[in-house]
């Protein structure tokens, strides 16, 4: 299992559909790079999901830093957030959830035979989180309307 | 179009998901919404209330009880039976709509999904009931 284009691409494209449809934030990928051993996300919001298949496993990270977020909360909800109050933190969740729903159908139908999971949301500035999987890591920067965040794919097997 | 009195039971494990189509359905002029944070809490809710749910609108994944657990009880139930359920969920997979359709939904929304988008989910139910 390779994490190349045909891999990364829907999870890129996903990520523009749904911060264009459910927060009107308008983004673009810029230069994708390798993480380095132990660099910690570089966001202070991140949502995390794992990837489970019948034949590799994963995760699929969306990392905001915290203006960035609450930018993205006031366009999902219609509202003007400038604290990152409990009843938002979620958001990280749901978009992940979102981006990872929309991937994991293109993926499909190429055969990868992704499951559906649950996300998760961890907080805190200089945040850092152990990856399940021994392969390589992807980061996505993008900049957008609402500023600029990250996406990580980590694959194994 | 469903009435704006219509009792609407709003069930999504994400806060943020729940704000967002009950914002929706405020600006469509609904006024009696009811939030639940997974399946189990919105049993609870369908069964207790002394007056009945008009619309569900639930996501599908969540933990405790599924969306489409929800809705196979709410279909199995002699007095819930007929009541209008939309899935909300990021299941888009045909595999899955067909699931969904199998097990008694009446619409289904893909997220995301723009106001527009759940306002068509509404009118088709709604039409389908006043049939």
């Amino acid at each position: 299992m390779k994490l190349d284009t045909e891999f990364i691409n829907p999870f890129l494209a996903a990520t523009l559909q749904v911060l264009k449809i459910q927060a009107s934030v308008s983004a673009e990928a810029t230069k994708i790079y390798l993480k380095k051993p132990g660099e910690k996300l570089l966001g202070d919001i991140s949502g995390v999901i794992g990837i489970v298949s019948t034949s590799f496993n994963g995760s699929v990270i969306i990392s905001f830093p915290r203006q960035t977020f609450l930018n993205v909360m006031s366009g999902m909800l219609g509202e003007t957030y400038t604290d990152l109050t409990q009843d938002i933190l979620d958001g990280a969740g749901e978009i992940t959830n979102m981006i990872f729903g929309q991937a994991k159908v293109s993926l499909n139908e190429k055969g990868y035979g992704v499951q559906m999971a649950l996300p998760s949301v961890i907080f805190g500035k200089d945040h850092s989180l152990l990856s399940a999987t021994q392969g390589p890591i992807i980061v996505v920067p993008f900049s957008s309307t609402a500023g600029n965040f990250f996406v990580e794919i980590s694959l194994s097997k | 179009m469903f009435s704006p009195k219509t009792k609407v039971l709003v069930v999504d494990d994400m806060s943020t998901m729940r704000k967002i189509v009950a914002k929706i359905l405020k600006d469509l002029g609904f006024t009696d919404i009811t939030e639940a944070a997974d399946g189990q809490i919105a049993w609870d809710h369908l069964t207790k209330s002394p007056t009945p749910y008009g619309l569900v609108i639930s996501d599908w994944n969540m933990p405790n009880c599924s969306g489409m657990e929800l809705l196979k009880k709410v279909r199995t139930d002699e007095k819930l039976k007929k009541t209008p359920f939309i899935l909300v969920t990021a299941e888009a997979e045909h595999s899955q709509v067909a699931a969904a359709i199998q097990a008694g939904v009446d619409q289904y929304v893909v997220k995301p999904f723009s106001k527009d988008a759940l306002l068509a989910k509404l009118q088709s139910v709604s039409k389908k009931y006043a049939a």
